[in-house]
């Protein structure tokens, strides 16, 4: 007699079938070899993994042929495809291995469209045995190496021997491992020892019945999770019913009915299966979320993530996102802790040189060491002097602590509408709190002198940075820029424009931590009164963009313009355009571009270069465009 | 460098093929289903359509046979890929205008080779 038609394969399904496998196979190749195209002979363990996953993905394509080809027109019997599936696990989780390999070695960052690529890799691969294709084999507890798809061990528990033998017969014929126990005191010893996938249990037995024996099952968290179908006759159905409530998975009625218990056993086995993969997944889930928290505390490792980042599902997906945003973090916290160090380093040298060539500020100020002032603050010593007054180190008697104080001269605010407007921005500043910024605390006047006071940071400007180590290392002036740039975030996010960023403007203290100083001050320096005055402009303009001295609209680009000279010159050493005087120093920078920071120091990387001259440009729309762009733009410089 | 119409369903096999034949110069015009081969086909333009059979609603063999019959009448060569390699589907596509035929998963250098051999036929 033939076989039923249903157990073999049609010509249309099998050319189905063979489109369905190989077309990831053909996704797997394709993408295998352009990558390969691409990974450099440097790159041995790369490209060995590539080649990996292409030798695993010919395999496959020699599985597909052989089992899929009929011989002189002769049908294909289904178990073959069922065979396929099974044999095609193996070259499948070759392919998932290398590429999640490459996906998460710890330290790589992969370029996006690697990645993207990889990824395109790892769907094709899991579309090539779906889930439930191959269904993997139920563990047998105890035994080698898990066992044949359908085999599990099952315990079979009566006090009937007649019972206990036929069952296990014919559970054995449908070929699961079988033990037997004729007593329930025995089950619980047996159960205890080793871990069933079923239990098959009496209902009625001498000593301890049935349902204690599935009380003590269910209360146990070890073995609670196997399932239990009880065995009765069917006239007990109140016990059942108890059984039930208390966890059985299903029953049995005597005398068997061989395909009812085919049926209820392989339900159950499947409802395990569901349950451990369920298991399994929560599992993997409390993995990613312990990721998460490694991340947060700073200890989580590349590639922590394993198995769970080899999953063809969401899970995977997010395990596989998860570690190369970690992986890209942790390069990106390296490359600033590098620059950080850098910095340290050259602050530290500048400092030991500018004490040696240390001159004695000179008295002179308003303010005198060890006088009293504005009946909170004793006055340290003199610390600079520019256009708009002296700096005085101070101690704040109310707060216990050091405070820098600014005095005004009294001719910058004697207009009114002038201190009313600076009262304005000094409003404003005060409303910026950042490590990357000196804090403003007040302003005052007290006997006739006007003052602000604030943060007081011990350090050097990256004025005297350059000007004792004749230029700043590119990595140094990454720290100083993205620094910089993400202050200026800050304050143009409340709406402050410095506009007056130089070198002398940023402080930098012992930890290269980088702070600006005079946010909303440089309004008061742009009162008519003060413009023509020698010395108060000459060391601005050369940081000015054209739109502020030619006295049109001044916004956010001012600033990144003004940043744009600074790291120019902590690059070259030098300013980009030098001219004898102010009026030579606008026309030259209106008429001419200055030579690229490259082509004046060739160790500056191009894009470090290119990013400093758009920075400079002469239209404000020419330039980039906000502070947080600078800071994306920084970050992917590296 | 000669242009290629690649009338390809699948989004992966598209976005494969396309930069691998990009990477070899190739200029590659893309079409998702039959329909829209039918119609950048018959828009000309192109040096040679790479077609997929087993596109959905309006089949590979489909497409080639509107191509080349009249009013389009088509003359360019196409190359018809499959996954199905299957027996007959060759002959199937040479039967529907087809100039060769290739399957899946592609290899490269064998695909190329037939697509400049067609190129340096007189058309």
């Amino acid at each position: 007699m033939n076989p039923p038609d249903a157990d073999l394969i049609t010509t249309a399904a099998l050319g189905e079938l063979r489109h369905e496998l190989r077309t990831p196979v053909n996704h797997i190749v394709g993408y295998a070899e352009m990558l390969l195209e691409d990974v450099p002979a440097t790159e041995p363990d790369r490209r060995a993994r590539l080649e990996e996953a292409l030798g695993a993905a010919r395999d496959v394509l020699r599985l597909i042929n052989g089992a899929l080809t009929p011989v002189e027109g002769r049908a294909i019997p289904a178990a073959a495809v069922t065979e396929l599936y099974q044999r095609l696990r193996d070259p499948q989780q070759r392919i998932v291995r290398s590429v999640t390999a490459m996906m998460s070695t710890p330290g790589t960052i992969l370029d996006t469209q690697f990645a993207q690529d990889l990824e395109r890799i790892l769907v094709a691969a899991h579309r090539l045995v779906p889930e439930g294709k191959a269904p993997a084999p139920v563990a047998i507890a105890g035994s080698s190496g898990g066992g044949v798809a359908g085999q599990a061990l099952i315990l079979v528990v009566d006090d009937d021997e007649n019972n206990r033998e036929v069952l296990r017969r014919r559970l054995v014929r449908e070929n699961h491992a079988v033990e037997v126990a004729e007593n329930g005191r025995r089950a619980l010893e047996m159960i205890a020892a080793r871990s069933f996938d079923l239990v098959l249990l009496d209902m009625l037995m001498p000593d301890t019945d049935g349902y204690e024996v599935l009380v003590q099952i269910k209360e146990d968290p070890a073995t609670r999770d196997i399932p239990v179908i009880m065995i009765s006759a069917l006239d007990d159905m109140q016990n059942i019913v108890r059984c039930i409530a208390h966890g059985a998975e299903d029953f049995l009625p005597k005398p068997f009915d061989p395909v009812l218990l085919r049926a209820r056993i392989s339900a159950s086995l499947e409802k395990k299966r569901l349950r451990d993969l369920e298991k399994e997944y929560l599992r993997q889930v409390d993995r990613v979320i312990a990721a998460a928290s490694a991340v947060e505390a700073g200890t989580y490792e590349g590639g922590a993530l394993g198995e769970v980042a080899q999953r063809g599902d969401a899970l995977g997906r997010l395990a596989r996102v998860f570690d190369g945003m970690a992986a890209r973090v942790k390069a990106r916290e390296d490359r600033l802790k590098t620059q950080v160090e850098d910095l340290q380093r050259e602050i530290g040298v500048a400092r030991e040189a500018s004490r040696e060539m240390a001159v004695p500020v000179e008295l002179g100020g308003q303010l005198v060491a060890g006088q009293r002032f504005a009946e909170r603050y004793e006055i340290v010593r003199l610390v600079g002097r520019g256009g708009m007054g002296a700096v005085y180190r101070a101690r704040d008697r109310e707060l216990d602590e050091d405070v820098a104080i600014k005095t005004v001269r009294r001719e910058l605010v004697s207009d009114p509408e002038i201190l009313e407007r600076f009262k304005g921005e000094i409003r404003l500043a005060r409303r910026i709190s950042d490590r990357n910024v000196v804090r403003t605390h007040d302003f005052g006047e007290s006997e006739g002198v006007y003052y602000l006071t604030m943060e007081f940071v011990e350090g050097i400007t990256v004025r005297e940075l350059i000007d004792t180590r004749g230029k700043v290392g590119i990595t140094s002036t990454l720290a100083i820029a993205s620094q910089l740039a993400h202050s200026l975030v800050i304050a143009h996010g409340v709406g402050v424009i410095h506009r007056d960023i130089k070198p002398q403007n940023l402080l930098l203290d012992g930890d290269g931590v980088l702070k600006v100083m005079d946010f909303g001050v440089a309004r008061l320096m742009e009162g008519g009164a003060n413009r023509t005055e020698a010395g108060l402009l000459l060391g601005t303009p050369a940081y000015m963009p054209p739109e502020q001295f030619l006295g049109e609209n001044v916004d956010a680009r001012s600033d990144l313009y003004a940043a744009g000279v600074v790291l120019y010159e902590c690059l070259t050493g030098r300013l980009p355009i030098e001219a004898g005087s102010m009026m030579q120093l606008i026309a030259r920078r209106l008429q001419e571009e200055p030579p690229a920071p490259m082509a004046v120091n060739p160790e500056v990387p191009a894009a470090v270069s290119a990013l400093v001259m758009r920075l400079m440009a002469r239209k404000p729309e020419d330039r980039v465009q906000s502070a947080a762009e600078l800071v994306a733009e920084l970050q992917a410089l590296g | 460098m000669p242009t290629i119409l690649l009338v390809e369903d699948n989004e992966m096999n598209r976005d494969m093929l396309s930069r691998r034949l990009e990477r070899r110069g190739y200029t590659v015009v893309i079409a998702v289903d039959g329909p829209e081969g039918v119609a950048k086909g018959s828009a000309g333009g192109h040096d040679l359509i790479l077609l997929d059979m087993s596109l959905p609603d309006l089949d590979g063999w489909e497409v080639a046979r509107r191509l080349r019959a009249p009013p389009i009448g088509l003359r360019i060569p196409i190359i018809a890929l499959t996954a199905h390699a299957m027996a007959g589907d060759r002959e199937k596509a040479l039967e529907a205008g087809c100039d060769d035929y290739d399957t899946k998963p592609v290899e490269l250098a064998r695909l190329l080779g037939k697509i400049e051999t067609l190129l340096q036929r007189p058309s």
